[in-house]
């Protein structure tokens, strides 16, 4: 066995004995989780008063786009993950390469997204054209935004990495929650905008 | 031991890729034509997949699976309250509409 692996087993996180980041972001994640929630139920139940309208509206996204951000936002979590377990391993220069990559899918993510919002509007479909078109905009802006603030995150993450004096293992896993959490919540938006009927 | 956890967390890309492109094929079955059809069945199982995904997500990415058994069982509980939340209030809509 290599030093590196001996490091990595011994950083590798032992089940049920520690929180992955400080506890405060915990509470962020079960309280976004829950606003969010409830944002979605006030959709569906719009959604069930007034189906044939949100269908029509809902037409004029395209779902290969919504996957393809979908899919994007889904490896930049991958690469984030990835970029915790180098760090804990001790392979610095490796993680902050893994966190510089997480932050390009969150770029790409993100352009793809205003490609969506640019064709939207330019054929008519505003935040006020309709129903649908208005929850669709409130959601992934609102989504944008905290997206926006992840890169802040990752932008941490990759400043702790640059420098031996400034790592902090548990503020690098505390940044990645965070990161992790815009992924979950763009999984259930993606579901409720793009494929619910 | 590294090496498996690095395979993990693969699998585990790879299963919330495979969810989403199933999301592609369902709905296609749903519209047979261009034009969206209401669906009970496709609502119930995008939401479902979705609550699937996000569970994945938590633990594997998000590390739970190695935190102490409140917070895995909390975050099992949100995921939970999640899928009664969305599932009731469309049911109830759809009996109220």
């Amino acid at each position: 066995m290599t030093t590196t692996e001996h490091a990595s087993e011994a950083a590798r996180p032992e089940e049920g004995n520690r929180v992955p980041g400080e506890p405060d972001m915990w509470f962020f994640v079960f309280f976004e989780s829950l606003l969010f929630t409830s944002y979605f139920c006030v959709y569906l139940y719009a959604r069930t008063q007034n189906e044939r309208a949100f269908l029509r509206s809902q037409s004029h996204l395209l779902l290969w786009l919504g996957i393809v951000d979908t899919i994007v936002l889904l490896t930049s979590s991958w690469v984030m993950a990835r970029c915790v377990q180098h760090a804990r391993a001790g392979r610095h220069e490796l993680a902050r390469r893994f966190a510089i990559v997480t932050a390009g899918l969150g770029v790409v993510f993100l352009a793809l997204k205003m490609v969506e919002w640019v064709r939207l509007i330019h054929s008519g479909n505003t935040l006020t054209s309709s129903d649908f078109m208005q929850y669709y905009f409130f959601l992934t802006g609102i989504h944008a935004i905290h997206l926006l603030i992840g890169f802040v995150v990752v932008g941490v993450i990759i400043y702790q990495l640059s420098d031996a004096r400034r790592r902090s293992p548990r503020t690098i896993e505390t940044c990645s929650t965070y990161w992790h959490t815009v992924d979950l919540f763009w999984v259930v938006i993606f579901a409720m905008l793009y494929i619910v009927r | 031991m590294a090496h498996s956890e690095k395979t993990r967390l693969f699998v585990a890309w790879f299963v919330l890729v495979t969810i989403t492109l199933i999301y592609l094929w369902m709905d296609h079955a749903a519209d047979a034509s261009a034009v969206l059809v209401a669906s009970t069945a496709v609502t119930v199982a995008a939401i479902v997949l979705a609550l699937v995904k996000a569970r994945i997500i938590l633990r594997e990415f998000m590390d739970v699976r190695h935190a102490p058994q409140l917070l895995r069982r909390l975050s099992d509980l949100l995921v939970v309250v999640m899928a009664v939340a969305l599932l009731g209030t469309y049911v109830v809509g759809r009996a109220l509409a």
